[in-house]
């Protein structure tokens, strides 16, 4: 490990440190512009330049390009180094214009830093600026060219290191211009980290224009809970409202960047519609008198029916604390549930991940952007989870191979490989490939359970399946990989394939190799939901015990009971049979609108909370404002109305699990604090892997990731090949609904933003299908389902399975007029709609 | 490798070749060689070439044209080669080939054997009738070791390049180990002729112990300097040569696979050298198991769109990569980590083709020309003003004044030397003082300019050095690829002060600036575009810093060069009486007649064209031009606009 010294100090860096990363390590900020951690060295900028005064290299030198080396000492302070440094920004001040009162940026720009920590005031050569025309780049990200100082960062993020292609460098010498080839949305779903990074003010965010300057923000550190990774923000607010997200860094999770979905995906907390009063058979009432009214329904069926009467359901969106604080409420009063999930099988598949997930197995999304071979299952990252895409890309891009078994028409930022196979094929695949890559020894050694798991995997000669030649070559490169990951998506895979995963995970682990198991989960504390839920029935028993009046109220946390449930009619007709609907959220649901209580709670962004995503990271968002109507939305942007009261007008929302106490009658604890300790203490009570989280206030920024209990009885025990999805069907198309990266998701549908750049929902098929129907890509087309007729346009895809019809649950689309799940939709089902 | 079988491979390529030269020969018909590159045939070769096929076919005789590459004597194209044994005559150079006198020729020359002496250059061997080329310096101060073949042979006929004594140095490279052959051309002392002038020894050494499969070797062709143009020439006149060259460094590192990188904008290049590959391949000089052995080479070419930066080596590997062509830092060097990530060699044209001969005739050979640390020769096209501008090769350690005034003929039209820019856009600007500097690698640099590739313009006196200064910047911030701080805005600058001064709004400060700046944009570039692009800056700052004061401090271009800063007037005394010309060509009607039917210039509406100057008839030569402008005698042009 190299020895350098940097102004008179010296630190010990690993090989093939840079300069300007040993000076950081000292906590030397040497001033840059194009390097980004990153995104690496380009060495375009010169404003990194230091002095380098012993050593392989002298003079001044750009510390952002040289590996620090023994012997080396630099000086960040030289004459010479600091007046290099000034006439850079200076140079590049020449073309900037100077306005930073009306910049966007002005106020958290770094060349603005930089022009005045360099100490560059005065111009010395005349002419006139060099000016660009600025493009519509989407709803997302504004453009103001002019400002560029050519660090590349842009280019560099969005091309090499996201892998779209639609922005980028164009032209050469003074007039290089980023951007597009023509104006237009931009298409990659990360391209609100251009505003992140972009060291001025050319691409800025363009939602939270015109609202306030940084400094005028509350900004707070806080999670992203629109799907299962977990990424961190900030978090920024401003009269009430809630304003902008950035990435924030994180180590473990997300890295430096995050995607559009999660950085725009929080308009639901400060919109117009929120609920914000209690409302009792659809009036508003003081949120005392509502609670009372809860209590005495409640007591009454209880009386008069029995605790079990009164049925709990949680989601997977709610805080830990909120999911905690329902199920001991429910065990106090000895009510039914609570239920965390709606769909059994999608429960049964998220418990076997959480208990598979072996604390030698996991890996967290930084870790997995080391892997040298990605083996995907049921997994669609992009749409489901597209940070893991953006992870998928690093390793792909350092030499790493991704395969993706997956009916679905999948698209990834980068090269890889797709084996577009039926989903009761998914287990099939996977098995047969690992097989071919590990020994029969190997698999021995592990015990008799698993030869024998092994021995029942057919190999590739005798399972003779399309694709064998493919599956052999890439069991070669897996046998001869390092570091391998299988991913595994738990939505839309058979019942078996997260177990199944764990075990081949296991098998490749036993050939000597570094192996990761990551599972993606569909909300964001799924992992919670999964850990707290307890094996007392389904949520369709509870529908009948419903409809057979054996259960009179329904208490709902923080879930839209429509979103994600099929067959819409029968649930409402079964809804009305309840004597009470109970509702807490934070969002106009349409199970808020039928409720007859409805408590407004406060959001991820005024209550903070307790998260656990996919790998079993308990995370820590703080409160970032104390919540209340948007000034804007109560005056419209003039003076606040002159009510007299207590309190911010709209603050009635509290913490769901506050209300949940307080419907379950019980005392609400002091502060905060002591709420967690207790909850805390009461967890690990219930499942020891609780039992070393910390204090809320001394959560290390990338939280405590959870070690479950290994579970060795549960390792090769599966028989996944008895337990078959249906059989190829001649006469239709198997259904598989899925989720897209906009659209689709319950809190990120309300931003108007994200509306913009939503793709028009659209069915898929394979070629081969479409043209069995006489059909082709943008024909209209309508399935005829039990509930009704669901219409949508087509896309034809060669990428992806034959056999099946892709139906993303898009908010455009009236999908839940279908009955039963899974569905084979019969080819006199589909019909093309002329228009 | 069996050497027995390879050499005996090689004969039998060898005797192929032999024949057909001979059969050739004794045909006993006469041989046209019409010279067909980029040269020629801009001055209208192809129509050279096709009044001979006419007039012989309309005189029904017998004779054989072949297309060669060039000779190196731009000035004289299109220049043809008549080889006609019958009359006695030696093989005879003829100038200026046009239609007309390719008809002529042939009634004169073939049909009557009459060599029509006046379109004679020389004839190519000492004989007692006609002068031989070898009497003229051009000619005789040349020192044509790399290029010797070019426009001797057909560059598409394989076996002639052969039958010259071709391959044979691949041949015994073959039968060397690797090590002996890299020692031998690191003795030999080649250095890179792409500009930076690194010893290709040493960097074929670098590549050889990289441990890594799949070296690349890449012959850099890109050749971007305006004015330059060796490198095209060397493609398209032998471009077996090269290839040879190629085949050896790769034998020599041990790669299997090879590039040839030319911009597109040299199509005649491109097809040549591919050509010339498909008939190396076709004879298993090149391509898979090379004469037998267990050595192949793939080749391939690469054409590159044109940007200057592009010739840098990191640029033009990235550019092949399908990115953009940005440089990159190095270390590392393309010898550890180039295309691909693969150990690279990038060589240049020049020094690929200077390899074969040095092989076949020993190093020994290679030292007797050239100085101490550059042996070999230089390869300039020398352009501008002097008499025989074109492709000279000479030894290293020449100076520029034999360059200048005894191969190049010296400055035309009686005027007097005033600089030499060396190295193109990135050289720097040599006065007068310097001319008995040797051209070396080293003496160059030292001398503010430097070897480049190879580009060089001389200046006389009529050529403004801030003006020149002026036109290199432009033309280098043009071709900055937009990376560095510096290189991007500097240029830039220096572009705008330039400009400020030679429209005459320049200012004392701008001086210090145009120091301070060029001295910035030289620290802080990465590559050598940005590092040297000040360079014709501080080299007509230091040696004709008089010049730009004039500019300044006077408002007057001394070379008259500058429009701003001169007008033009018409001299009464001189001025013919009722002659018109000048009034009819003047396009802004600036001219009116004055008493006595003379003319005079309306200062106001002259654009300083000098189109007036032009045509006013040499016997009055009555148009002057006068710096500052105000020199100028004003005459008040009367009411009626006469
Ligand atoms: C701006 C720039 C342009 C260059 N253009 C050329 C070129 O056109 N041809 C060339 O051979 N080398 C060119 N070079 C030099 C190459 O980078 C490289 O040094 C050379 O090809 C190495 O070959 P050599 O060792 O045979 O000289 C250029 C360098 C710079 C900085
Ligand atoms: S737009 Fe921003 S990020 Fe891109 S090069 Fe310019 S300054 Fe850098
Ligand atoms: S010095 Fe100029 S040409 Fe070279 S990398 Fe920098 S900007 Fe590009
Ligand atoms: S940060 Fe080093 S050159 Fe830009």
């Amino acid at each position: 490990m190299p020895n350098i010294v940097i102004d008179d100090r010296e630190i010990e860096v690993p090989a093939g440190t840079k300069v300007i990363d040993a000076a950081r390590q000292l906590d030397i900020m040497i001033p840059r512009f194009c390097y980004h951690v990153a995104l690496g060295s380009v060495g375009a900028c010169r404003v990194c330049a230091v002095k380098f005064v012993e050593g392989p290299f002298k003079g001044v030198q750009m510390s952002c390009m040289i590996d620090a080396k023994d012997g080396m000492v630099v000086s960040t302070t030289d004459e010479e180094a600091v007046e290099f440094r000034k006439y850079v920004i200076e140079c590049l001040m020449l073309h900037h214009p100077h306005d930073c009162p009306v910049c966007d940026e002005g106020g958290h720009c770094l060349l603005q830093d930089m022009t005045i920590s360099g100490g560059h005031g005065i111009r010395r050569y005349l002419g006139s600026k060099r000016t660009y025309r600025d493009q519509y780049l989407g709803p997302l990200v504004q453009h103001e060219m002019n400002r560029c100082i050519h660090c590349y960062r842009c280019s560099r993020f969005y091309q090499e290191f996201a892998g779209y292609r639609d922005l980028g460098v164009m032209q050469s010498a003074n007039r290089v211009f980023f951007g597009r080839y023509e104006d237009g949305i931009l298409e990659s779903p990360f391209t609100g980290n251009l505003s992140d990074i972009c060291p001025t003010g050319v691409y800025t965010d363009k939602p939270s224009r015109f609202i306030g300057r940084r400094w005028d923000y509350e900004r707070s550190p806080s999670l992203c809970i629109n799907c299962s990774l977990g990424c961190h923000t900030v978090a920024s607010a401003r009269y009430r409202q809630l304003v902008r997200q950035e990435a924030r860094y994180s180590e473990e999770v997300n890295g430096y960047f995050i995607c559009d979905r999660g950085r725009y995906g929080f308009f639901y907390a400060s919109h117009e519609k929120r609920p914000r009063r209690a409302l009792v058979e659809g009036e508003e009432v003081a949120y005392h008198q509502a609670i009372d009214t809860v209590r005495e329904k409640l007591a009454q069926i209880s009386g008069s029916a029995g605790p079990e009467a009164i049925a709990c359901l949680s989601s997977e969106r709610s805080s830990l604390e909120t999911q905690a604080m329902l199920k001991r409420v429910c065990q106090n009063k000895n009510w039914s549930g609570p239920l965390f999930f709606m769909e059994q099988s999608l429960a049964e598949k998220v418990k076997t991940a959480t208990a598979r997930l072996e604390p030698g197995l996991t890996v967290s999304l930084r870790e997995l952007e080391q892997a040298d071979f990605i083996l995907a299952v049921g997994a669609d990252p992009i749409n489901e989870a597209p940070m893991l895409a953006l992870a998928m890309r690093q390793a792909q891009r350092f030499g790493g191979r991704v395969v993706v078994i997956d009916p679905r028409p999948i698209f990834l930022p980068f090269d890889f490989q797709h084996l577009p196979v039926r989903l009761h094929e998914v287990d099939l695949y996977l098995s047969l490939m690992i097989k071919a890559a590990v020994d029969r020894e190997t698999a021995t050694e592990l015990g008799p359970s698993a030869a024998e798991f092994y021995q029942t995997i057919p190999t590739l000669e005798t399972a003779a399946v399309p694709l064998q030649e493919q599956i052999a070559t890439l069991a070669q490169e897996l046998r001869g990989c390092q570091r391998p990951v299988i991913v595994c998506g738990t939505e839309v895979v058979p019942q078996t394939t997260p177990a199944l995963a764990a075990d081949q995970v296991l098998l490749l682990k036993a050939m000597d190799k570094q192996t990761g198991l990551f599972y993606l989960m569909p909300g964001a504390n799924t992992f919670g939901a999964s850990l707290l839920s307890g094996d007392d029935g389904s949520f369709s028993t509870t529908l009948e015990s419903i409809e057979k009046g054996k259960i009179k109220a329904l208490i709902v946390t923080e879930r839209d009971l429509f979103w994600k449930y099929q067959n819409k009619q029968r649930l409402e007709r079964i809804i009305e049979k309840l004597d009470l609907l109970v509702v807490l959220d934070y969002v106009d649901s349409e199970t808020a609108q039928k409720s007859d209580v409805f408590f407004p709670v406060s959001s991820l962004y005024e209550a903070g909370g307790v998260f656990i995503n996919q790998e079993g990271r308990v995370q820590v968002a703080p409160k970032v404002y104390l919540g209340g109507t948007p000034i804007k939305q109560n005056s419209g942007g003039g003076h606040p109305p002159r009510v007299y009261g207590v309190g911010i007008p709209g603050s009635e929302p509290r913490p769901a699990w506050q209300v949940v106490v307080e419907i379950g009658n019980g005392e609400l604890p002091p502060d905060e604090e002591t709420a967690f300790a207790t909850t805390r203490k009461w967890l690990a009570e219930g499942n020891p892997v609780f039992a070393n989280l910390p204090p809320i206030d001394q959560f290390p920024d990338d939280g405590v990731r959870l070690g479950p209990a290994l579970d060795v009885g549960s390792r090769f025990s599966l028989d996944w090949q008895t337990e078959r999805h249906p059989k190829r069907n001649s006469d239709g198309l198997e259904l598989i609904l899925v989720d897209w990266t906009f659209g689709t998701e319950e809190l990120s549908i309300y931003s108007p933003h994200l509306r913009q750049v939503e793709k028009e929902p659209c069915l898929s098929m394979h070629t081969s299908d479409a043209v069995r129907l006489g059909l082709s890509s943008g024909d209209k087309v309508a399935i005829r389902f039990d509930g009704g007729r669901v219409e949508a346009s087509l896309c034809v895809a060669e990428n992806m399975a034959s056999g099946v019809i892709v139906m993303p649950r898009h908010r455009l689309l009236e999908w839940q007029k279908i009955k039963e799940l899974p569905r084979i939709v019969r080819f006199e089902e589909i019909e093309k709609v002329s228009v | 490798m069996n050497k027995d079988d390879l050499t005996e491979r090689f004969a039998s390529i060898l005797r192929r070749a032999d024949r057909r030269a001979r059969e050739r020969r004794n045909e006993a018909i006469p041989t046209i060689y019409i010279v067909m590159s980029t040269c020629g045939l801009a001055s209208g070769a192809a129509e050279t070439k096709q009044a001979f096929e006419e007039a012989l076919s309309d005189k029904d005789i017998g004779a054989r044209i072949v297309p060669v590459g060039c000779l190196g004597h731009c000035y004289a194209e299109p220049l043809v080669v008549i080889d006609h044994p019958a009359t006695g005559f030696p093989p005879i150079c003829y100038h200026q080939v046009t239609v007309a006198r390719a008809r002529r020729l042939v009634r004169s020359y073939l049909e009557k054997g009459d060599p029509v002496f006046e379109y004679v250059l020389g004839a190519l061997e000492e004989n007692d009738l006609i002068p031989a080329v070898t009497d003229f310096a051009r000619f005789n101060l040349e020192q044509r070791l790399v290029m010797e073949h070019c426009g001797r042979i057909d560059p598409d006929d394989i076996y002639q390049y052969i039958a010259a004594g071709g391959y044979s140095g691949l041949v015994k490279a073959l039968c060397l180990e690797p090590e002996e052959l890299i020692d031998e051309i690191e003795t030999s002392g080649l250095r890179g002729r792409g500009g930076a002038g690194f010893p290709a020894g040493r960097k074929w050494r670098l590549a050889s112990t990289a441990k890594a499969d799949g070296k690349i070797i890449i012959c850099n062709g890109d050749e971007g300097d305006p004015g330059a143009y060796m490198d095209r020439t060397i493609l398209e006149s032998n471009p077996h040569q090269l290839l040879e060259g190629l085949a050896i460094c790769a034998y020599a590192v041990g790669a299997d696979q090879a590039i040839v990188y030319v911009r597109a904008e040299y199509p005649l290049a491109v097809k040549t050298i591919k050509g010339a590959i498909k008939s190396a391949e076709g004879v298993a000089l090149l391509g898979s198991t090379i004469l037998g052995t267990t050595f192949s080479l793939n080749v391939s070419v690469f054409q590159g769109s044109g940007a200057f930066v592009c010739g840098e080596e990191t640029a033009l590997i990235q550019s092949i990569e399908g990115k953009r062509g940005m440089p990159q830092h190095r270390p590392p060097y393309p010898v550890e980590k180039g295309l691909w990530g693969r150990p690279t060699v990038v060589n240049n044209v020049k020094t690929l083709s200077s390899v074969p001969p040095i092989i076949k005739n020993g190093t020994e050979w290679f030292r007797g020309s050239g100085t101490e640390t550059s042996p070999g020769t230089a390869i300039f096209s020398v352009v501008g003003n002097v008499k025989h501008p074109g492709l000279v090769e000479i030894a290293m350690g020449t100076s520029l004044r034999t360059l200048i005034f005894d191969v190049c003929g010296g400055i035309p039209n009686k005027k007097s030397f005033k600089a030499v820019q060396i190295g193109g856009p990135s050289g720097g600007c040599l006065p007068e003082s310097f001319l008995d500097t040797p051209i070396d690698f080293d003496s160059l640099t030292q001398a503010g300019a430097m070897m480049g590739s190879g580009g060089m313009v001389v200046m006389d006196e009529d050529s403004c050095m801030v003006d020149v200064a002026r036109y290199f910047i432009d033309f280098t911030q043009k071709e900055s690829c937009g990376k560095c701080t510096f290189c991007r805005i500097g240029t830039r600058h220096l572009l705008n002060i330039l400009d400020r001064i030679t429209n005459g709004e320049g200012s004392e400060q701008d001086l210090e600036l145009l120091g301070t700046l060029s001295e910035d944009i030289k620290l802080g570039s990465l590559c050598g575009l940005g590092e040297t692009a000040p360079n014709p800056v501080l080299t007509s700052l230091r040696y004709f810093l008089d010049e730009y004061e004039a500019h300044i401090k006077e408002n007057r271009c001394p070379a008259h060069k500058c429009r701003a800063l001169t007008a033009f007037y018409i001299d009464l005394e001189k001025c013919a009486r009722g002659c018109e010309v000048c009034v009819g060509c003047c396009p802004v009607e600036a001219i009116f007649t004055t008493r006595g039917r003379k003319k005079a210039i309306d200062q106001k509406l002259c654009v300083k064209c000098g189109e007036c100057a032009v045509v006013c008839p040499p016997e009055y030569d009555a148009v002057l031009k006068v710096s500052p402008p105000e020199l100028a005698p004003t005459l008040e042009r009367t009411p009626d606009g006469k």
